[in-house]
């Protein structure tokens, strides 16, 4: 057993056996799951593996995915507004916190509402949605004034590239992602 | 290879000791990125975590089913305990940096941060990712064995001397190696995509206007340049993920990927991602050469003291 810790430095003993043997197994599944659970790996044995160990790495917070800007950079500036119509069919536009159009210090305070504003429109988040229709009811009613229905709309400029590297901003498109019917109770 | 020097090679790597130093100004490092953190999401703690929150718990519920190591999900839901999980966030994350009670602080501050990422998994970016994974490993490195008030206190007991005793770095060794698998999977990620191969995949990011910090030289937008700056960009990823592993190379690798994380920082908008994963750079230079740096220091500042 000359391969022991307790062998390798002579002064220390810390370690017993089966703390030993309890470490290395922590070691051995934490090496195997994780490399298991980033790595793009297309294999059966992968994918079981992942459907494994999913329960406790959701659960203990060791879930991650490492694909920034990748395998393909997003190829559109995007930002998402919302249209509020009011009980007495006014109406106004409120935008999701433009990072382009803050301050540096702003911007510092505000990232996570860009990373928010992009995960909004994607498919497998709709849930999201309702939530986010209510949080602006609230933030652009006042009791007087309550708002009746929010639309949210996701516009989009596509990012063309040119032969000589130069970059002309193409005109933006619009895509209604959630039209909402603001309750009473939303208001609350 | 045979067996038993493949054995000798893992003991030596997890369990020879060897100084605490690293740790424990990672610890430092980690502990003031949390704090950081926690004062940029002051303004909007309720907005994302409040009882009407953005997304509400039961919406992340349906959305993130299972169970999850979420204190939100079990304290009472008013304006009040919500502020409360802050405060006691942020008291647990400045007794980790100055290291006192380093592990049960460790344990609480891991505790809290995936509690948040938990309760709105929507704003995370990948520092914020590598933080929680590397908060886990740290619960278990001894931390609290250098630079600490811990140790002062131990010292004042009797039950440590002045000299700081080498510790087994298995937990440590946790941490490097989810960096390098960062690299690494972002490397393999990359790959997968024409754009990277191409080398036109920096033409789009730095055109992305919610992106945009300081400006770009115009020749740095030249589509020779934005091919070149796309696969150094690869050969970063592969070299900081596989190569930082070669003793003889590591410090050439840490130093390129210091400029390269510098670069991003000084071009795009990602408010604290390239220190949360630069912080963990520290973990690969040997406490030997931290030592002589600091050394080096102190005599510098003692002779520029002398001189005045």
């Amino acid at each position: 057993m000359r391969t022991r810790p307790k062998q390798i430095d002579g002064r220390t003993n810390t370690l017993t056996k089966a703390k030993y043997i309890a470490i290395n197994a922590f070691l051995i599944f934490h090496i195997l799951a994780i490399s298991c659970w980033c790595l793009p790996i297309d294999s059966p044995l992968v994918t079981l593996s992942k459907d494994r160990v999913r329960p406790y790495f959701l659960w203990s917070g060791l879930f991650q995915s490492w694909d920034m800007f990748s395998p393909i950079p997003k190829a559109a500036n995007t930002y998402v507004e919302a249209t509020i119509v009011y009980k007495d069919g006014s109406r106004t536009t409120w935008t999701f916190p433009r990072m382009e159009q803050l301050s540096l210090t702003e911007r510092y305070f505000k990232e996570r509402y860009r990373k928010y504003a992009e995960n909004l429109p994607l498919d497998q988040n709709d849930a999201l949605l309702p939530d986010a229709a209510r949080y602006i009811a609230r933030l652009n009613s006042t009791p007087t004034h309550p708002a009746r229905t929010v639309m949210l709309i996701q516009k989009w400029s596509f990012i063309v590239p040119r032969a000589d590297g130069s970059y002309i901003p193409e005109p933006w498109g619009q895509h209604i992602l959630y039209g909402y019917g603001v309750k009473p109770e939303d208001l609350q | 290879m045979r067996l038993r020097s493949l054995f000798e090679a893992w003991n030596a790597f997890f369990f020879a000791p060897q100084s605490p130093i690293p740790i424990a100004l990672f610890r430092i490092i980690y502990g003031s990125l949390v704090i950081a953190t926690l004062t940029l999401l002051r303004p909007d703690w309720l907005a994302w975590y409040g009882p009407h929150a953005w997304v509400s718990l039961p919406t992340m519920h349906t959305l993130e089913p299972g169970t999850r190591l979420n204190l939100f999900a079990v304290i009472p839901q008013t304006d009040a305990w919500i502020n409360a999980v802050f405060w006691i966030f942020l008291g647990s994350a400045i007794l980790l940096t100055i290291g006192f009670l380093t592990r049960l602080n460790s344990l609480l501050v891991f505790l809290c941060l995936a509690s948040i990422h938990q309760r709105n998994v929507y704003i995370l970016h990948g520092g914020d990712t590598f933080l929680r994974v590397a908060g886990f490993f740290l619960i278990f490195a001894p931390a609290g064995a250098a630079l600490s008030i811990d140790r002062l206190i131990r010292i004042r007991r009797g039950k440590e001397d002045a000299g700081i005793q080498p510790r087994s770095p298995w937990a440590q060794r946790m941490i490097q190696f989810e960096l390098a698998l960062v690299y690494f999977a972002t490397f393999c990620a990359k790959v997968k995509g024409a754009p990277w191969l191409q080398g036109t995949a920096m033409y789009y990011i730095l055109h992305l206007d919610e992106f945009k910090r300081f400006p770009i030289p115009s020749w740095f937008l030249h589509p020779l340049m934005l091919k070149l700056e796309s696969w150094t960009a690869l050969v970063l990823e592969f070299s900081l993920g596989v190569l930082i592993w070669v003793k003889e190379l590591r410090y050439i690798v840490l130093t390129l990927g210091l400029l390269f994380h510098v670069s991003l920082e000084y071009s795009l908008n990602i408010p604290l991602f390239q220190w949360d994963i630069l912080s963990a750079y520290i973990l690969f230079i040997d406490s030997a050469d931290i030592t002589s740096a600091w050394d080096w220091l102190r005599t510098r500042t003692a002779v520029h003291r002398l001189d005045r």
